[in-house]
């Protein structure tokens, strides 16, 4: 299998910005609720929950967990 | 209209959160308690289950099994954020899992571990432009990294997360954890940043020369 160029760019990313003190899914789930307040708030992020920014930014799938909670409170609170 | 308040700025971390104390008090309290918190949640995901992974989604179905996790898992709401936000939290991740699973039910990760779970990097060059020679050059180091220093559940990880299956299919798929499978691609992606360091290649140029 060869990686389309839009692939190949994304694993670049992936691997530029590759750090060793990544949080994982779990850490960042912990701190979501938090994190996303701060955020609607539009307060800036602390060094703890800037973790959460970067995990946001290389997990596909937190990152879209994080967007469907920012959906999902602004409906609420609308 | 549920207390949950118009804006955020009442946030305030309490060890004994008013939410839970109504969530645990009486069957009185904690059923008017459980009807708002429905309500509130109901209202924050109906447009979502209704418009991601191509909609159909019951959002009464995922509030239901949301509120069992909710009340399940009352000590791990440590207060640093509103009870609401929490918990809205948990009901999204409930509500988007349940997608995921069924819009990926059918693919299989057959696909993805074929041929040693080998993959090439596209290197489509115009060997006239120097800058397109550089790309071609860390090309040829990054596919040579990936082919020996990665293991074979590194490659499939990464290939998989490419093909844009989330992690989390990638993880029921193969019998392995969400936590698993992101540690599988992160190591992968720390090895091949340090191996091309190795070679010289920093990831600021990586990314530049990429860009």
């Amino acid at each position: 299998m060869t990686l389309s160029k839009e692939q190949t760019k994304l694993l670049i990313h992936m691997v530029a910005t590759a750090g060793p003190d990544e949080i994982d899914c779990d850490e960042c789930y912990s701190s979501f609720a938090e994190f996303v307040e701060q955020e609607l708030l539009g307060k800036r992020q602390g060094n703890d929950l800037k973790k959460v920014e970067d995990h946001i930014d290389q997990c596909p799938c937190c990152g879209d967990e994080h967007r469907a909670l920012l959906e999902a409170l602004r409906e609420a609170h609308s | 209209m549920i207390n949950a308040g118009a804006t955020l700025e009442g946030a305030s971390p309490s060890p004994r959160d008013p939410w839970v104390a109504r969530l645990t008090g009486t069957p009185e309290i904690r059923d008017a308690a459980l009807d708002e918190l429905r309500e509130f949640l109901l209202r924050g995901l109906r447009k979502l289950m209704s418009s991601r992974y191509g909609g159909g989604y019951s959002a009464e179905d995922v509030v239901q099994v949301a509120l069992v996790k909710i009340i399940d898992s009352l000590d791990q709401f440590a207060g640093r954020s509103r009870f609401t936000t929490w918990a809205m939290t948990v009901a999204t991740r409930v509500g988007i899992s349940e997608m995921r699973r069924k819009h990926y039910h059918d693919v299989s990760i057959e696909s993805f571990t074929s041929d040693g779970a080998s993959f090439e990097v596209a290197a489509e060059v115009d060997v006239t432009a120097s800058a397109e020679l550089d790309r071609m050059s860390m090309v040829v180091k990054l596919q040579k990294l990936i082919d020996e220093t990665l293991s074979e559940k590194q490659r499939f990880a990464i290939r998989a997360s490419l093909a844009g299956l989330p992690v989390e299919v990638i993880a029921e798929k193969s019998g392995s954890n969400r936590n698993s499978v992101y540690k599988l691609v992160h190591d992968a992606r720390v090895k091949l940043r340090s191996g091309l360091e190795a070679n010289g290649i920093s990831a600021d140029t990586l990314a530049a020369v990429f860009a």
